[in-house]
């Protein structure tokens, strides 16, 4: 199984971390291997990386969060209010999502053949977002532009979590 | 395990059938049932649109980024940007007809003779399509896309099994009574007697 990236939206529709990896060479697969991430950083500050692009990593942002929350209020006007939008495939990936109850939403893009991702992504909520980014005392309450997401330890434990496991 | 409700969009994202089954979903006007068939049609342009592009890990000139150091550390902003452009350029470049439409193995050419060039989807064995299926806590969605892009959205119980053979009967009573019909006008609301009727038997027998 493979995961491409990953995704956290605040309550204000904004990004506030992502994170894409790319999958790794089939000849080193063993885990111990470093991690070949594109991308280790992305604080949304960062917008050296538009050159010639038509469509940037932002925009990609901006349209999976349009689809997630469009999906997410479709859902909830057919299976009412208590109904969750949990995963959608297509031929070619799955996105999994799980909302908190503070309108925070994790988004993870893995390849189709991936089991149900709502607990990994719960787990990253509980086990390394609310450890490292909420109880940290210098992260501020909002987080405009991924500031206090993109902390050390979060970062490198994502990583571990994400690489370890799958 | 039932079906709750079938709906048929048309090409142009127009509403042209709803009918439900069995209950379980909540009821919607007309009007909301109109607006959720647009804006389905819009979603599963966007959810085919943003597939994952990987980019070819067969050149190693390029793809090896270069970032020996700890991947993780953000220490080196500048080297991990030069290494996401050089490789995320290639998948924007090709993007600009913003169709989606063009396939992974045409490798488009690049501006880049450089970084030689190219991305491919996940399963490049698999046409690119938008959303397939979706599920949620109470039910699942079934989209089937026909070739000529009407869409037939089944609305079933998350365990119901083989909803793919339920969907081609659907398909196939709709070749039948619809598109078979001398009176129906495409693209047109569907208003068969016949289609209702053997829809009502197929799939009110499986509840």
């Amino acid at each position: 199984m493979t995961v491409y990236s990953f995704y956290i939206f605040d309550r204000h529709a904004e990004c506030i971390y992502k994170r894409r990896w790319l999958p790794r060479p089939a000849s080193i697969t063993s885990k111990s291997s470093q991690p070949v991430s594109d991308t280790p950083t992305v604080a949304n500050g960062l917008t050296s990386v538009s050159g010639p692009s038509t469509r940037s990593q932002e925009d990609d942002a901006k349209l999976i969060f349009g689809t997630v929350f469009s999906l997410r209020n479709m859902v909830r006007k057919l299976g009412g209010e208590d109904d969750n939008f949990i995963t959608y495939r297509t031929s070619q990936y799955k996105l999994h999502y799980y909302e908190t109850p503070t309108n925070i939403k994790f988004v993870m893009l893995t390849d189709t053949k991936s089991p149900n991702m709502r607990v990994a992504l719960q787990q990253i909520y509980i086990n390394l977002y609310v450890e490292y980014v909420v109880k940290n005392p210098l992260s501020p309450v909002e987080h405009p532009g991924g500031v206090g997401v993109n902390n050390e330890l979060f970062e490198q434990s994502l990583e571990q979590f994400v690489v370890r496991s799958y | 395990m039932p079906v709750y409700s079938l709906i048929i969009i048309n090409k142009a994202g127009g509403l042209i059938y709803q009918r439900e089954f069995q209950p379980g979903l909540l009821k919607l006007s007309t009007n909301d049932y109109l607006v959720l068939a647009g804006t389905f049609h819009g979603i599963h342009a966007i959810t085919r649109s943003i597939t994952p592009k990987i980019p070819n890990l067969s050149t190693p000139s390029t793809s090896t980024t270069p970032n020996p150091s700890s991947s993780s550390t953000p220490s080196h902003h500048a080297s991990a940007s030069t290494a996401t452009s050089t490789i995320l350029s290639p998948s924007s470049t090709s993007t600009p007809g913003g169709g989606g439409s063009q396939t992974p193995t045409a490798a488009t050419p690049s501006p880049h003779p450089s970084s030689s060039s190219s991305w491919s989807y996940p399963n490049p064995s698999v046409p690119v399509s938008g959303l397939e299926t979706l599920e949620t806590e109470k039910f699942r969605l079934t989209c089937f896309q026909t070739l000529t892009g009407t869409k037939f959205l089944l609305f079933t119980d998350p365990a119901m099994p083989n909803v793919e053979g339920v969907m081609r009967s659907v398909y196939e009573l709709y070749a039948d009574y619809v598109m078979k019909n001398p009176f129906y006008q495409l693209e047109m609301p569907v208003r068969c007697e016949g289609f209702d009727r053997g829809l009502g038997g197929f799939l009110r027998g499986r509840a």
